[in-house]
């Protein structure tokens, strides 16, 4: 698992490799949270075309971050996520929540 | 229906072990060569069963997991057993969004998880003693 930031602009891209469960959920949660404190950005874009797996987990560390967005006026884009994500996704009903950029 | 094939694995309820729990399982699955949407199912189901028995079955105790996979000719049987706390309440916490721990960013969707990517989900469990969810998925197109 690896996590990895650019900036653009106004928004921390994130971009997330490898599996998101439980067990990586909370290192990868971290990572976010202090880069997002530290960088002088209001929104986010979490760039999921790297991510091989992901279980509920996943929507909660999603979640969590949008939250954490939606507190400094922000908003929040999913980027490409692979189509075995999207289905998890789709089910979870954060694509009513969360812009989807496929 | 005679099973094929059958394995049984048991592990340490340390969260590294989630993914090897799902991999495994795949693995098995694998040689009945289901589509890769069944084997990604499959994955998910697993780790989301493998995580409720380290997360809610030991909490911050160790304790031991068991996975069994049972192989019929179009089906795939999967067992993941605790011995740990067990649960109280098992229709409340199969409720989409029940969740106990939101501290941890728990989102009460393992059970919705695991009855959607399977097609058949049991859960068994008794207070002190521990759980055993029962899931089993169709391997070839219906």
């Amino acid at each position: 698992m690896d996590v990895r930031f650019k900036r653009d602009g106004n928004s921390l891209v994130v971009m997330i490799e490898g599996e998101i469960d439980h067990h990586t959920a909370s290192r990868i949660r971290e990572r976010i949270d202090s880069k997002f404190l530290m960088e002088p950005v209001k929104n986010m874009v979490l760039d999921l075309s790297r991510v091989t797996f992901m279980d509920s987990a996943g929507i909660g560390l999603i979640l969590g971050r949008m939250n954490r967005v939606k507190l400094i006026g922000g908003s929040m884009v999913i980027r490409k996520p692979r189509p075995e994500i999207q289905r998890i996704l789709r089910m979870s009903g954060i694509k009513e929540l969360i812009e989807l950029d496929a | 229906m005679q099973p094929i094939n059958r394995m049984r694995t048991e592990f340490l309820s340390k969260s590294a072990n989630e993914s090897f729990a799902r991999v495994v399982a795949a693995s098995f699955a694998a040689q009945a060569d289901p589509s890769i949407e069944v084997l990604a199912d499959i994955r998910t189901a697993v780790s989301e069963a493998v995580t409720n028995a380290i997360i809610h079955g030991y909490g911050d105790e160790e304790g031991t997991v068991v996975l069994t996979c049972v192989l019929y000719p179009d089906l795939i049987e999967i067992t993941v057993e605790d011995f740990g706390k067990g649960i109280e309440d098992v229709e409340q916490a199969r409720t989409p969004l029940f969740t106990t721990r939101p501290d941890l960013e728990r989102t009460g969707m393992g059970f919705t998880v695991m009855e959607t990517f399977m097609d058949s989900l049991e859960v068994e469990s008794k207070v002190g003693q521990g759980t055993r969810i029962r899931m089993t998925k169709h391997l070839k197109s219906r």
